[in-house]
């Protein structure tokens, strides 16, 4: 397991370079072939938010501010993560699928095209948190220390993903009812992980059971970065739960990468 | 099977180009598993203990190319040839065996394959270069190389969705055959395109070739084009290496072996 673990770490720094460059490859293709380009990628989560803020806040009337702070921000600090994670579960726990050429026609190592794809996310999630950061010192909203939290998230996020990724894809290669359960997931996380509604507002056992549910701790702890101002490891009990399933999943990850790693580009 | 004390399984990878052999294979056998339906499929993925057929594409293969040396890999469909390859290239792990690779591989393996479709012909040049792991003066000092070989013109800058196949074709050997390689494996590449280029690529094999110390393994039906281009020869049969010499004396086997079944 450990010599795994080594090996994972290993190729990911020998390809560190190559890494960051598939990375931006990967947003070129996004907007490839559209002249507005980059505004593509802020325009979907834009338009995503201004439909919430619609239906909730002038369609049900339930946008109330939150601890002061505006609906919208409580809002965006929720789906704008979301939008990573919902592609880390749809597509990036079946990566391999989506680059096969570089599984089995040329030599790379597979880890690899997880980190640089979650790299991808990143960037533009980190785009997209930046510009809230502005828009709240543009429009005077108060911020408190707790917001200079969100690049130690963001960090957070890239590894548990990564490892995320690594679980699930040769998974997902080996065999396609895998890929499908993965994706058919993700609509109902989306539901019920609390980001568009308070999760407090469930049954206390059923919060419990969100504990489990690392996308809630993920949304949760972005909106104690912008909006409760707390830190995000003032839920004891949640965040000692997300631990463990954070090392659950690495272990998970190690295992599977020893297992498959090698079977992959037969059955690809 | 393996009554002979069974090797372990690994694959020794490295630049040392010193080595005079550029190419080892040990017992090596590569298993493909055949799952009966996608359920199997599934399960095997979970548990990983599933009962599967198996299918032996190498078969307690040994064979050894020396540095320098241009071997051509003789054998009907399924003989192994292109598993031995692609194994070689480092895209397939034996299942057994040990293997041994010192230098660097390029492969012009299924041409047209290797791209990314939705980005455009230069791109793919320097995302491959970026692969690599070149430094970007480098990428630009063979681009324009690569561009030129390929004959693309204007189409460099258009996504690769919209080539043809001979283009695709063309790029991939353009891009491939400018790595520098130490060890190049060529499989049934050289029917790129019309004559005229499928001429110019065999005029850049040759080229290779001559620089010296390129080691060559090449696999083809056309027993014409090994014979020009290599002075050695394996001939393989179900996944085994049945005989291994000069070319003259290897494709004398395989015909012998041709006329003994018919």
């Amino acid at each position: 397991m450990l010599s795994t673990f080594v090996q994972i770490l290993r190729e990911n720094w020998e390809m560190r370079r190559q890494t960051w460059h598939l990375a931006l490859t990967d947003l070129v293709k996004t907007y490839r072939g559209a002249a507005l380009g980059w505004f593509w990628l802020f325009a979907r989560p834009a338009m995503y938010i201004f439909v919430f803020w619609f239906t909730l806040s002038l369609g049900m009337r339930s946008g109330k501010p939150v601890d002061g702070k505006p609906y919208l921000l409580w809002l965006a600090s929720g789906v704008l993560p979301w939008f990573l994670m919902q592609s880390m579960i749809s597509t990036g726990g079946d990566v391999y699928r989506r680059y096969s050429y570089l599984v089995n026609r040329i030599r790379f190592p597979l880890s690899v095209i997880s980190t640089f794809y979650v790299l991808s996310l990143m960037i533009i999630l980190t785009a997209e948190l930046l510009i809230i950061t502005g828009a709240c010192v543009v429009f005077q909203i108060p911020l408190t220390i707790k917001v200079l939290q969100w690049p130690l998230l963001l960090l957070i996020m890239f590894v548990f993903w990564t490892a995320f990724s690594i679980a699930c894809s040769p998974l997902s290669a080996m065999s396609k009812d895998f890929a499908n359960l993965l994706r058919t997931l993700s609509t109902p996380l989306f539901w019920i992980s609390g980001i568009i509604f308070h999760l407090d507002t469930l049954p206390i056992e059923i919060q419990r059971v969100m504990w489990i549910n690392p996308v809630a701790w993920f949304v949760q702890a972005f909106r104690d970065c912008f909006v409760y101002d707390d830190w995000i490891w003032c839920n004891h009990g949640e965040t000692v739960v997300f631990a463990v399933v954070f090392v659950a999943v690495i272990l998970l990850a190690v295992r599977n990468y020893r297992r498959l790693r090698e079977e992959v580009p037969d059955v690809l | 099977m393996f009554s002979k004390a069974a090797p372990v399984t690994s694959v020794i990878r490295d630049r040392d180009v010193d080595n005079p052999i550029a190419v080892r294979f040990e017992h090596v056998t590569k298993t493909y598993k055949l799952f009966r339906s996608d359920r199997h499929r599934l399960a095997h993925a979970i548990t990983g203990k599933v009962k599967c057929d198996t299918i032996n594409a190498s078969d307690d293969l040994t064979f050894t190319v020396n540095r320098g040396e241009s071997v051509a890999l003789l054998g009907d469909n399924g003989a192994g040839k292109s598993t031995a390859l692609k194994m070689i290239t480092g895209v397939c792990f034996p299942t057994k065996g040990s293997i041994e690779v010192h230098g660097r591989v390029s492969a012009l393996l299924e041409l047209s394959a290797g791209f990314d479709m939705r980005l455009t012909g230069r791109e793919n040049i320097r995302l491959r270069g970026q692969i690599w792991g070149l430094e970007n003066d480098e990428i630009d000092a063979m681009e324009p190389e690569v561009i030129e070989f390929s004959e693309l013109g204007k189409y460099i800058d258009q996504p690769m969705r919209t080539y043809s196949s001979g283009m695709r074709a063309r790029l991939g050997f353009a891009v491939t055959s400018s790595m520098k390689p130490d060890i190049l494996v060529v499989d049934e590449a050289l029917a790129v395109g019309d004559r005229k280029f499928s001429l110019k690529c065999r005029r850049r094999v040759r080229s290779i070739m001559e620089e010296g110390h390129v080691t060559v393994l090449f696999v083809t039906h056309s027993l014409k084009m090994a014979e020009v281009f290599c002075e050695k020869g394996i001939v393989l049969e179900h996944g085994h290496a049945v005989f291994s010499g000069t070319i003259e004396e290897a494709m004398k086997f395989y015909a012998g072996d041709d006329e003994g079944v018919e």
